[in-house]
């Protein structure tokens, strides 16, 4: 198959569940175009979940939905990504309110240099004055909502370096809920830990996603068809297939989705 | 010989080899160790601590000379954070690719390696001159600018080793590249960033030559930084070349105290710097 005839199939959700959506996006780190003409309609609260091989430009779509590439100049995008109807690329748009709505955590665990307490208070402080209870408020329920109250509730003051690699990437996703975002992203969050913080980490996904809008990349197709409720199968920089996971890995509707997903390339 | 028999003597030999440079540098140090100890520690009594510089052949101190190295010292140390710290900072988060950052960078380590009396040279004519004497002020700045490269390089280098994804983890908060930086960069740094200004005050603890036309010297004891002003080195310098044996004596008391200044200071350091996250 030559790339001229590449299939695209988008199965959206239903118009009136969008919360993000990407259209027509093309992205370039300095001249290399690494995606092209991206749409990816986001359904509100759930999974979705972002496959393919490496390379193929899924994490460069995650980082445009934050607008995270903007820290480095010579990354650019093209196109809209519409989130609530706004369009997240447009000049007038307030960064830090954007961040505020839409949180990341990333493929190794990035706790701050600072006590556990703190990093959960992080982000919020940034956004609102709270007293000393209010804030102890905030932080246990982050930790409760990211699984990890239980283990951290009698040493809030240590460090979070001094927790596993698996509770530190909790300890993320706690900090990054916490500023009560709309959509919270996630680069191959598990991909650094092993089968049983990995669990755990999915339980605390599967917990999150019933008010919360979820996009996770993943290279682990089980993971992908475990957690989501919608896969979007990317290669080169394309989406070649979009939908309901079930049916994506059941009967995907483009032949290269297939072969992906029964192991024939990639 | 056969091929394992040849590898076995080559690195037998190698390690031969990094033994003895390793015991020749430790050897060097332990013997300057050593010698200052043996001479200096008889000249170590309560009124080095309480007495001012003497005249040949009659008893005193350091106390002037000691109180001078560390208001010296101080001041300048606080020039060389600041400016060190913020032009550090500057070519590691901000304009380090920028051509301009890359000429700030190459003059940063040109003055790194500038020879000291340089310096001193270069205070003379821009700060001695204009305000019309030695000053401890201009001694300060002296050693002030002798630090500064070093502690610019070392926040430099540290800070280029913090993960880019901590600084994407601040960002993604929402967080400003100044609070990013302040709050999260500068924490997680903090140790290596220590370290340099400990490095920095160990260079210029014992600089004689920039202050040879800067700060002078002053026999007696003095608080005001606009007059010539004593130091460690200032004394050691003249007193370890006279004929007095009691000078002499203070020479060697001097030159123990810096070194175990420097010595105390870096071990202050290595345990305020110590690891506390995993404990």
């Amino acid at each position: 198959m030559s790339d001229t005839d590449f299939q695209s199939v988008i199965t959206p959700p239903p118009a009136d569940q969008l919360v993000l959506e990407t259209r027509n996006l093309n992205f370039y780190y300095g001249s290399n175009q690494s995606l092209f003409g991206v749409s990816m309609p986001v359904k509100r609260n759930g999974i979705t979940a972002l496959i393919g091989p490496s390379g193929c430009g899924k994490s460069t779509l995650l980082r445009t939905m934050n607008r995270i590439y903007d820290l480095y100049p010579g990354q650019r995008a093209e196109g809209e990504i519409l989130v609530d109807g706004e369009n997240i690329l447009g000049p007038k748009v307030d960064v830090t309110a954007l961040r505020a709505r839409v949180g990341m955590v990333f493929q190794k665990p990035t706790p701050f240099p600072m006590s556990i307490y703190d990093n959960v208070a992080f982000g919020v402080k940034l956004y609102h004055k709270k007293s000393k209870s209010q804030m102890d408020e905030v932080v246990e329920k982050a930790l409760r909502r990211a699984a990890l109250w239980d283990e951290v509730k009698d040493k809030l003051q240590k460090s979070g370096l001094s927790l596993s690699g698996g509770q530190q990437q909790r300890l993320c996703v706690a900090r990054g809920i916490a500023v009560e975002p709309e959509i919270l992203l996630l680069d191959e969050p598990a991909s650094a830990l092993d089968p049983i913080s990995t669990a755990k980490l999915e339980d605390t996904l599967e917990e999150l996603k019933r008010d919360l809008t979820i996009i996770i990349v993943t290279h682990n197709l089980q993971q992908a068809a475990r957690l989501s409720d919608y896969t979007g199968f990317m290669y080169l920089g394309k989406m070649v297939e979009y939908g309901p996971t079930e049916e994506l890995f059941v009967k995907p509707k483009v032949e290269r989705t297939s072969d992906y997903i029964g192991g024939r390339f990639g | 010989m056969d091929r394992a028999l040849r590898r076995k003597f080559a690195n037998q030999a190698f390690v031969v080899i990094c033994t003895g440079a390793a015991l020749v540098a430790l050897g060097a140090l332990a013997l300057i160790m050593f010698s200052l100890l043996t001479k200096g520690v008889g000249g170590v009594d309560l009124m080095l601590f309480t007495a001012d510089t003497p005249a040949p052949d009659s008893p005193g101190g350091l106390r002037n000379a000691i109180i001078g190295s560390i208001l010296m010292c101080g001041v300048a140390m606080m020039i060389a954070v600041v400016i060190g710290v913020l032009a550090g900072t500057w070519l590691a988060e901000i304009g380090g690719d920028t051509p301009y950052g890359h000429v700030v960078r190459f003059l940063n380590d040109v003055l790194l390696s500038a020879p000291s009396i340089l310096i001193g040279l270069f205070v003379y004519w821009w700060v001695v001159v204009p305000m019309g004497g030695f000053s401890g002020w201009a001694g300060a700045i002296a050693l002030g600018i002798l630090a500064t490269p070093i502690v610019t390089r070392t926040t430099e280098d540290i800070l280029n080793l913090q993960p880019n994804a901590l600084r994407e983890a601040g960002m993604a908060l929402g967080a400003s590249q100044w609070v990013t930086v302040r709050s999260i960069i500068w924490k997680a740094a903090g140790a290596g960033m220590l370290t340099g200004g400990l490095l920095g005050f160990a260079r210029i603890s014992g600089e004689t030559a920039p202050l040879l036309f800067t700060a002078l010297n002053n026999q007696f004891l003095s608080f005001d930084m606009s007059k010539p002003f004593a130091s460690l080195p200032g004394a050691i310098y003249p007193f370890a070349m006279s004929p007095y044996e009691t000078w002499n004596t203070l020479a060697w008391a001097g030159a123990l105290l810096i070194t175990l200044a420097v010595l105390g200071v870096n071990i202050l350091g290595r345990w305020l710097a110590r690891d506390k996250d995993h404990k």
